[in-house]
């Protein structure tokens, strides 16, 4: 009996022996069959710990190889998390590193708790540690264990804040970039270039990083180093910027704006009495104010500002009338100058302002400081950070014109060319009494279609129906007169005569002038579709033309977030309409429109670097060179010079050049056609202007008297873009420049935000630059800058001109 | 004596009149002994390969107490056995009682690792009452069962049974060893099966075992620290900080033995091993390093070896000329087994950690005292089953 039910009780043992061995059997099998591969990469990355090594980023100097961004060697004690794991030890350890440190037991605590250091990495105790220290600690790590020493990088702007918009500065990656940053292989806690130089080179300057691959335990105790690579330096990049040219730009447009801040101006003023009265109607009655009424012992007409009040939509939406003051002083926020050779295209100096301190954004300020030295903004008037040179989006008024002028001649739009005479005083209809209508220094559209009174039918049917006080037709809406800039003596829109050719046109800025080739090349151009037999279709001529001087697309210029600026056609009014309701009712592209697009207003949009490459064009014979912020990357390591903040770019190795002409494309620019424009220009500068009922000067003629034009002879065309309103405190001034002298090939663009005409605030600044470039006066000397004012709460001091000398003898008279 | 064995003369075997066919000496079951052996070996270069590193200036120093350990471990083998397992019977009283004084003494006068009172400290060496308790339970059990006459257990001997194994258990949860204790029950259940124990009586014994463990991790007995360790075997994954220690562990050993590929990294070459990745790797993980250098070869035959074990002792309780020794080696086999499933199962993730060291393999010298105790025993039984 026991020995059959022994049996049979051990085959019960047996078996469940059996089943666990299967068991264990099995589950070896299957973790050393199965999931082995993916185990075992696993276990190589936990065998090894790689430990980046930072390399030196590349140095930035300019043309002359001042350091404009340097590197400081910086000490950093730290301290391996595992030894400050037990609490009563941390604080020990603290208390005795603390006065070696020179920094507070708490501080150093502080740091522990903050959660602000990667757990990967030892905890940084103290940033900028002196050698002798670092050397003192490490000699003794049996005292301070887990104690070490990491050399780290800390960039340095020896002439902060000279160019910080072209330098830049660094900064963290952002969220946004992060991904991107990873893949081309950064480490998040990184700092890159945010902004400037710094960031269209980073790729450049970065260098590329080195590691130490170390063997490691489970607790992450370094056993032994299996590979090491150095960090490769990144390259060094010489600007073609000359920090002397820089410097006086910045100064020179800062001090133009303050002292245009101090300036006033008013309304222009319309009579009140009668305001269905003609402008056109009586000359003699629109200059009447009360005083010269009384004595002529006419009616007593009184004027007043042409807005007293404006529509305001507030931030809750609510729409109020604010009254407008009829006077006041000019804004004058914000400008940029952007100076250039326009035989290679490199620029010299490009300033914008308001400017900033680079240093800020190393300086360990914390947020908060930081949010109120660079506040938040809506308001483009106080943006800091955006270079406007590159960024800017402007009207350019009147300093478009030589790009509308060639495009009329190469287009062949004036009838006889360059002899093409354009009159000013026409009879442009008749009014309800039969009376003539004279144009009186204004262009009525021929073919507008909802302009009742274009010429022929106002001749017609005698229903002129137009307000004259704002050129729009009283029955559509539809603005159908465009008015010349008024003109001091008279203050009515000026008469230029009835001999104007291009030269005359440009010299004086004849509006009207360009108002018609405005309007004709609109309409008059329709060319048959060649997809809809027998329709038409518009090529937009204008715009054609003055695009291949570089408006409307980027320039390519190394800085980042350039923006193309906007030449409008029916295309980019869609894209408007699209975005903005107010472009829905409107979207058609008119007559109109190509009318504003002629004197650089309406929906032109483009950069005063842009302007600059225009009239480098104009001035080299039609070569729209891309402009060129860099000359050459430097292989690593390019010596200092003897002379202190210096480095001698001359024994370097050039890398890669950055410097030679850029040629995007080239204009065929007859002679024929350029000489008057040129011409033209130069006119703005020395004068004649044009006589007709009196004389008028050039906008430049009076401004330029005393400039050394013998030293280096210039063109220019001034340009005042009209604001918010047409109120003239919102007049925004445009200037530019070009050398006449092949062998000094400078071409300057300057414009000053709402700060009034052309002539006044941006010319000035323009003449400046010249009379450095020709010589004729001394720049100011450039000085490593002091250190970076921590309490300050400006984003970079108050610069001033020494000598403001050249920016004096602004005309009296003012229009473009 | 063991010695007289290896002394023995050349005509000693077939036609000496002394020694007949049936004699113990010339009945030794070489198959059951020489895996135990080829383990012992294995076990010992095993620990080098996880020790070496350990203490500075010294990389034998387990590897030599280990030698040592095994040394004795030949000797004891031999000396039971040599005694006669049925004299063994009447002796189980004292031994029990040795027994149970020894794990009295050891949860007041231990010496405490890691929150437990596991053994006594004597200077070099340290001593574990509780891994000598398995034979000697196994022992006390074996006679008491085959004392009675029955086929079956009555419920009176069931509960006098159950007193036997519970006293000492209850002990052991008491240091707390939960993972001797259940091998100790496993080996008991085994008893009890051979013996043909009613089903309820079982569902029993596993209720009481539930309830006691139970009971002493509400007492406090059982501290979080061992409960953590099967939170980390269900959560084999987890990110817990509080878990990572053991999380960790089981992880890196799973890495070790599925690394370990066909043949393995080679001795000395596992770099989880080397890179002391697995806590106490020479004691109860010591199955990763033996997986990780020798491949599924090495793992795979450290298996067969315990298989072959297990199989002699199945073998020599099918073939004992009593139920006293059937159901000595079949407590010893649950034992075993357990001990060998438990363990390496862990090490594989497929078992919660418990600190249950691989039998002859693992470093320590009171599993290998005790396992050679019980292996002598089961020989005991072999060689005597002729008689």
């Amino acid at each position: 009996m026991a020995v059959m039910k022994r049996s049979s009780r051990l085959a019960v043992l047996g078996t469940i022996g059996a089943v666990l061995f299967s068991a264990l059997g099995l589950r070896l099998w299957f973790l050393q069959a199965v999931d082995a591969p993916v185990l075992e990469e696993r276990v190589q990355a936990n065998k090894t710990r790689t430990v980046r090594l930072l390399p030196e980023r590349g140095r930035i100097f300019d043309r002359d190889g001042r350091i404009l961004a340097d590197n400081e060697r910086v000490l950093t004690m730290t301290m391996s998390w595992e030894v400050m794991r037990r609490t009563a030890d941390r604080l020990e350890l603290f208390r005795r590193l603390a006065p070696l440190l020179e920094v507070s037991p708490s501080d150093l605590e502080a740091r522990y708790k903050s959660n602000r250091y990667s757990p990967l990495l030892p905890m940084p105790l103290k940033e900028g540690v002196s050698e002798e220290t670092a050397i003192y600690l490490i000699q003794r790590t049996e005292d301070y264990p887990g104690i070490d020493v990491s050399v780290q990088w800390k960039r340095q702007y020896p002439y902060a804040p000279i160019a910080s918009h072209v330098v830049g500065y660094l900064g963290a990656i952002t969220a946004d970039d992060s991904l991107q940053y990873r893949e081309l292989g950064y480490d998040l806690n990184e700092r890159v270039g945010q902004f400037g130089v710094e960031k269209s080179f980073e790729p450049y300057l970065r260098g590329t990083p080195g590691y130490v691959k170390y063997e490691v335990d489970s607790r992450g105790v370094i056993l032994d180093v299996v590979e090491r690579k150095e960090p490769m330096p990144g390259y060094d990049l010489q600007l073609a910027i000359d920090l002397d040219f820089q410097q006086f730009a910045e100064m020179t447009l800062e001090t133009q704006l303050r002292i245009r801040s101090y300036a006033e101006v008013c309304q222009q003023k319309k009579r009140v009495r009668d305001e269905q009265e003609s402008l056109l109607r009586g000359r003699d009655v629109w200059v009447l104010d009360e005083e010269q009424s009384r004595i002529q012992g006419r009616d007593v007409v009184k004027l007043v500002p042409v807005i007293e009040s404006a529509r305001i939509v507030d931030e809750n939406g609510q729409e109020q009338m604010v009254p407008v003051p009829p006077c006041s002083n000019y804004i004058s926020p914000a400008g940029s100058v952007v100076m250039m050779d326009y035989s290679t295209g490199q620029v010299n100096a490009i300033a914008s302002y308001p400017t900033f301190d680079n240093r800020w954004f190393n300086s360990g300020v914390d947020s908060d400081k930081f949010s109120q030295i660079f506040p938040r903004t809506d308001d483009p008037n106080k943006s800091i950070l955006v270079n406007r040179a590159v960024q800017g989006q402007y009207n350019l008024g009147s300093s478009f014109k030589p790009f509308v002028a060639f495009a009329a001649l190469n287009t062949g739009q004036l009838p006889g060319g360059v002899d093409y005479r354009f009159e000013d005083r026409y009879v442009a209809g008749k009014d309800r009494n039969g009376n003539p209508i004279w144009n009186n220094g204004a262009y009525f559209l021929r073919y507008g279609p909802n302009c009742n009174a274009s010429a022929q039918e106002a001749a017609q049917n005698q229903q002129a129906d137009i307000d004259t006080a704002t050129g729009r037709d009283r029955r559509t809406g539809a603005k159908c007169v465009y008015r010349n800039a008024l003109c001091g003596s008279t203050n009515r829109p000026c008469f230029y005569g009835t001999d104007i050719d291009v030269e005359d046109a440009l010299a004086v800025s004849v509006d009207t002038f360009f108002y018609k080739i405005g309007e004709e090349l609109f309409e008059e151009r329709r060319a048959p579709d060649p997809r809809n037999p027998g329709q038409t279709v518009q090529p937009f001529l204008l715009q054609q033309e003055v695009r291949r001087f570089g408006f409307g697309s980027r320039t390519g210029i190394d800085l980042p977030f350039e923006s193309a600026g906007r030449v409008p056609d029916q295309e980019e009014k869609d894209r408007l309409a699209e975005r903005y309701k107010a472009f829905e009712a409107e979207q058609e592209y008119s007559g109109g429109d190509n009318v504003l697009l002629a004197i650089g207003q309406g929906l032109l949009a483009a950069s005063p670097l842009q302007l600059a490459q225009g009239y480098g064009t104009l001035a080299n014979g039609g070569e729209v060179n891309r402009p060129l912020i860099a000359l050459a990357l430097l292989e690593p390591g390019t010596p200092n010079a003897v002379q202190p903040g210096f480095a001698d770019v001359s024994r370097s190795k050039v890398y890669l050049n950055l410097g030679a002409k850029d040629t995007i494309r080239t204009i065929d620019m007859p002679a024929e056609f350029r000489d008057p424009i040129v011409r033209g220009l130069s006119r703005v500068i020395t004068g004649p202007g044009v006589t007709s009922d009196y004389y008028h000067s050039t906008t430049g003629e009076k401004l330029f008297e005393r400039y050394p034009y013998d030293l280096l002879p210039i063109a220019g065309k001034t340009g005042t873009a009209q604001g918010y309103l047409s109120l003239p405190w919102y007049d925004s001034s445009v200037f530019a420049v070009f050398s006449l002298d092949p062998s000094r090939p400078v071409v300057v663009s300057a414009y000053l935000e709402k700060a009034g005409f052309g002539s006044r605030a941006a010319a000035p600044v323009a003449k400046c630059m010249l009379m450095g470039y020709a010589g004729a006066i001394e720049l100011p000397v450039v000085r490593p800058s002091n250190p970076l004012d921590i309490n300050s709460t400006l984003p970079a001091p108050q610069r001033e001109l020494p000598d403001r000398a050249c920016l004096s003898g602004a005309a009296l008279g003012g229009r473009d | 004596m063991a010695l007289s064995m290896l002394r023995r003369q050349p005509d000693s075997g077939l036609g000496n009149i002394r020694s007949s066919g049936g004699a113990p000496r010339r009945n030794i079951d070489w198959t059951l002994l020489v895996p135990v052996l080829l383990l012992s070996v294995i076990g010992i270069f095993s620990i080098y390969s996880a020790t070496f590193w350990k203490i500075e200036g010294d990389p034998y120093w387990f590897t030599t107490r280990q030698v040592i350990y095994a040394l004795i471990a030949v000797v004891i083998l031999g000396m039971v056995m040599t005694f006669d397992y049925t004299m063994l019977r009447e002796r189980a009283a004292f031994f029990y009682g040795t027994t149970i004084f020894a794990l009295v003494l050891v949860l007041s006068a231990g010496a405490i690792r890691g929150g437990a009172r596991l053994s006594f400290d004597l200077g070099p060496f340290s001593f574990q009452p509780a891994e000598f308790a398995k034979p000697v339970i196994v022992l006390t059990l074996a006679g008491f069962v085959s004392d009675r006459r029955d086929a079956a257990l009555d419920y009176s001997q069931f509960v006098r049974a159950m007193i036997l194994l519970g006293i000492p258990v209850a002990l052991i949860i008491a240091q707390p060893d939960l993972g001797s204790a259940f091998v100790i029950i496993i080996g008991a259940l085994a008893i009890f099966v051979m013996a043909g124990i009613r089903f309820r009586y079982l569902l029993m014994i596993s209720l009481l075992t539930v309830a006691t463990m139970a009971a002493a991790v509400v007492a406090g007995i059982v501290d979080r620290y061992q409960l953590r360790r099967i939170e980390a075997f269900v959560y084999q994954n987890s990110t817990d900080e509080s878990l990572e220690e053991f999380v960790f562990q089981v992880r890196y050993a799973k890495r070790a033995v599925a690394t370990g590929g066909w043949f393995g990294k080679g001795y000395l070459e596992g770099p989880l091993t080397n890179g002391k990745f697995v806590p106490v790797q020479q004691s109860d993980f010591i199955f990763s390093a033996i997986a990780e250098q020798f491949g599924m070869i090495g793992g795979g035959l450290v298996l067969f070896l315990f298989g072959l074990v297990l199989f002699r002792i199945w073998r020599i309780a099918q073939t004992s000329k009593d139920m006293f020794g059937t159901y000595i080696c079949v407590g010893i086999f649950g034992i075993l087994l357990w001990h060998v499933f438990q363990n390496i199962g862990m090490t594989m993730g497929i078992m919660p950690v418990t600190g249950v060291p691989l039998p002859f393999v693992s470093y320590g010298g009171s599993s290998l005292l005790a396992f050679a105790i019980m292996i002598g025993l089961v020989e005991s039984v072999h060689m005597r089953r002729l008689r």
